[in-house]
């Protein structure tokens, strides 16, 4: 076990290096939109990326005390594939016929057990001569949000890209259920990005708010359009007229942040108002809303929720999360 | 091997430990109150009932089984710990709160509707583990034919007739191999046959969801609710009270009618709620009679499970009310395993183990219920309830008992809904002067009208685990079933019932 230990760490200390990308597959097109757009951000040497499907661990409790696993085994054995392979293939399929993806890829197929289910987790791995890979991955998990956050404990990720499931369905509604999108953004470690009418082209929309951790959000954001060559603008919201000069020092900063970066932004500007509402006006002409995570966690996210959180609730658009 | 040691270590290096474990803390705290918000929600409502004064008419133990019933209810809907741990909590209830010794109460957990449950678990992993889905499939598509329509009727009534003797989740993990083949047969694009796949799947599982009714071997609530005929109603020393034992032959002469009714409104149903964009099945027919051929001929070890699985039906239907039907299906899982047609690896694995724990709990607690006087109490103020509008005798209150039942199937697994709402409706009939039979049996039949939810019965969550279906979907077709078959049932009740003397 001791070895094993080892090995993982090494394992995680290179993945670390390189430029990780985890979607989240469920068969919409919505999701396949978000997996180009990786396509297009994870495309040098040193970058992976990794479909996810998730699907919820089997109940026997609901099938009467007969579980579940019965009829999958059943299923197999007339030689019918799992729910979820087919939407990953399709995600390959759009990988592999990208020129840059080319064919002569290596496969390694590995598979665990999760919770005694024979079918738990099942891997495949194609890796290219240069170490590139693109990894199919089929999950249980007890809910869908849990399988994607455990993934990405065992191996760091850059980005988590989902896509949205269209089920946010107001404050009554996710006290009952939080959508998947929801609970992935509020617990993972790494930048997420929430697609949504994922159309491009039309640049990322950055908005910061001066403080350390928004100047290294642009830092990121700045990176990534760098890498995939889109359009940058900045924006603040100053929450009154009075407080507007202080706005634009911080569009300054981040200006200027972004000018070390060798990224020049396309526009930068301030608005006046409720910094939520501005935001997503501002939003509607451009393919990404970029925000900064709050530093606010567990108790005070929970009563005052979060600039970040609103936008990603009831933007027209994408969003990207960076932390 | 835990995957997760490496990554903690080397972020807790990253933040430093103090502020780590702080957040780890708060996270922690609040995701957990977080999702187990619905059991301490239950616990405290549970702690106010206790601290409630007794209300007229109402023993003190009688009053903590009833706040037993209701903290274990929202527990059973909500799930936030995992369901066999809410059995837990009620024998440990029992002990702590009614102060009953543990032999006493461990004596409650077993009857013979236990023993069927677990029998019956067995015996469908044996049978679904014989491979004969095939050869059924085979059978059906040589009598209907090609046609989509003849099909998906062929694998109703052939799904519903082994249902009601083996158990719906039986044939539902038995048949879904057979109407997925059939789909993927027919095209690979699933985007394509979406409307079929609904057609062919919710065949198999309404198709067995209805015939659950048929015999008391049908389902767990069945056998619960026989149980509990005879646990109230009869008296060895009464030969009056001899009508409250009820057969398998007198219950089937009750339901299977009703079954056999149903059936055709399920494929009338579903081809008018998705129209399927196949109209013939030819190709995948063909293609599925070369897999059949595969199969060579019938072996002696097939020819012997369908000879031990006849015999346990027999069994049952001929000698199951002096032996008890528990006894006969242990019989049936026993020989099955004499006859090294399964392995013991395969039954253990395959049923879950937890849903015995469970009936046994919540039928303890029904049995608790009316001995303390608590379902009595509940069952008087629930007529109150129902007198200012009509329906607290005759048809007004078959209608509501119906209503309720399917309400509380719906939102949990429908053996309990019929072990907690049992006790009371009995008592409804008692005090409303009804036939205890007629209510008892429309609250095990209407707990088979879950139509609407993946978790409302297990063929529907079985064949809802494929991957084909929408949860919408079972919301668009199921209501039209619970109408239906509503419908059917209290005609049933209001015309036919009558004549077989209740």
């Amino acid at each position: 076990m001791a070895d094993d230990n080892v090995d993982l760490e090494l394992l995680y200390e290179k993945r670390k290096e390189r430029y990780r990308v985890l979607v989240c597959i469920d068969g919409s097109e919505e999701s396949y939109r978000g997996l180009s757009y990786a396509a297009e951000i994870a495309n040098n040497a040193n970058s992976d990326i990794i479909l996810l499907y998730v699907r919820p661990i089997d109940q026997g409790l609901r099938s009467g005390g007969l579980q579940v696993r019965v009829a999958r085994e059943n299923m197999l054995s007339w030689g019918l594939e799992l729910p979820g392979i087919k939407y990953l293939k399709k995600g390959l399929d759009q990988l592999m016929s990208r020129d840059d993806m080319a064919s002569e890829w290596d496969e390694k197929i590995t598979h665990t057990d999760i919770a005694g289910d024979p079918l738990g987790d099942n891997k495949i791995e194609y890796i290219n001569e240069d170490g590139r890979s693109i990894v199919l991955k089929l999950k249980t998990a007890t809910t869908i949000a849990a399988g994607i956050l455990d993934q990405y404990e065992l191996g760091p990720y850059d980005l988590i890209i989902l896509g949205e499931s269209g089920s946010w369905g107001g404050w009554a509604k996710s006290l009952w259920d939080p959508a998947v999108a929801e609970k992935v953004v509020m617990h993972s470690p790494c930048s997420v990005l929430v697609a949504r009418g994922l159309e491009r082209g039309h640049g990322h929309l950055l908005c910061t708010d001066g403080s350390e951790s928004a100047l290294h959000m642009v830092k990121r954001a700045g990176a990534i359009s760098k890498r995939i060559n889109s359009k940058l603008s900045v924006m603040a919201v100053a929450e009154d007229v009075e407080s507007e000069d202080d706005a634009q020092k911080n569009v300054d900063a981040a200006v200027a942040e972004l000018k070390m970066l060798g990224v020049e932004p396309v526009k930068a500007f301030t608005r006046v108002g409720n910094p939520f509402e501005e935001i997503i006006s501002a939003g509607d002409d451009y393919s990404f809303i970029v925000v900064g995570s709050t530093g606010k966690t567990g108790l005070k996210r929970f009563f005052m929720g979060s600039v970040s959180f609103k936008v990603m609730e009831h933007a027209k658009h994408s969003v990207i999360i960076v932390r | 091997m835990n995957l997760t040691v490496p990554d903690r270590r080397s972020r807790q290096d990253r933040d430093g430990f103090g502020a780590k474990l702080k957040k780890l803390i708060s996270d922690f705290s609040i995701h957990y109150m977080w999702e187990k918000k619905w059991f301490f929600i239950a616990m405290i409502v549970g702690a106010i009932m206790l601290n409630l004064p007794n209300p007229e008419g109402l023993s003190r133990e009688g009053m903590i089984v009833l706040t037993m019933s209701l903290v274990a209810t929202i527990l059973f809907v909500t799930e936030p710990i995992p369901l066999p741990a809410v059995a837990l909590l009620i024998i440990l209830g029992q002990v702590f709160l009614l102060g009953s010794s543990s032999s006493d109460v461990a004596k409650t957990l077993w009857n013979d509707s236990v023993l069927f449950i677990l029998g019956s678990l067995m015996l469908a992993v044996a049978v679904v583990k014989q491979k004969l889905d095939k050869r059924i499939a085979w059978i059906i598509v040589r009598i209907t034919g090609t046609k989509t329509s003849n099909i998906c009727f062929g694998i109703s009534v052939v799904s519903g007739l082994l249902a009601s003797f083996i158990g719906e989740h039986t044939v539902a993990a038995m048949m879904l191999p057979v109407g997925i083949t059939l789909v993927t047969l027919t095209s690979d694009d699933p985007k394509k046959v979406r409307n079929l796949a609904a057609v062919l799947l919710f065949s198999i599982a309404y198709g067995c969801s209805v015939a659950g009714i048929g015999t008391p071997s049908g389902g767990a609530r069945n056998a619960i609710m026989i149980g509990y005929w005879r646990e109230f109603f009869y008296d060895p020393t009464n030969p009056e009270t001899q009508r409250f034992i009820i057969d398998y032959v007198r219950w089937m002469m009750f339901a299977y009618p009703m079954f056999l009714i149903q059936l055709p409104f399920v494929t009338l149903i579903l081809f008018f709620t998705f129209k399927p964009e196949y109209r013939d099945l030819s190709r995948a027919v063909v293609k599925l009679r070369a897999q059949v051929e595969n199969e060579g001929p019938m072996k002696a070890t097939d020819w012997v499970s369908i000879i031990l699985f006849l015999l346990v039906l027999i069994g049952w239907i001929f000698v199951s009310d002096t032996v008890g039907m528990g006894t006969i299906a242990i019989l049936g899982a026993t020989a099955f395993l004499v006859a090294g047609l399964v392995r013991w690896e395969d039954i253990n694995s395959g049923v879950n183990w937890g849903v015995v724990l469970l009936y046994g709990a919540a039928i303890s607690l029904g049995i608790e219920m009316k001995d303390t006087g608590g379902a009595r109490w509940v069952a008087e103020n629930f007529l109150a309830m129902l007198a200012p509008i009509g329906a607290d005798e005759g048809f007004g209150l078959w209608a509501a008992v119906s209503v309720l039942t399917t309400a509380v199937t719906n939102m949990m697994s429908n053996g309990a809904a019929v072990a907690v709402l049992g006790p009371v409706v009995l008592k409804m009939a008692v005090v409303a002067q009804e036939s205890p039979i007629i209510i008892g049996f429309i609250t095990a039949i209407s707990s088979a009208f879950a139509y609407l939810t993946v978790v409302g019965t297990p063929a529907c969550t079985i064949v809802y685990a494929s991957g084909y279906l929408k949860t919408t979907d079972f919301l668009a077709v199921g209501w039209k079933m619970a109408v239906v078959s509503t419908i059917i049932m209290l005609v049933a009740a209001f015309i036919y019932w009558p004549f077989l003397g209740v």
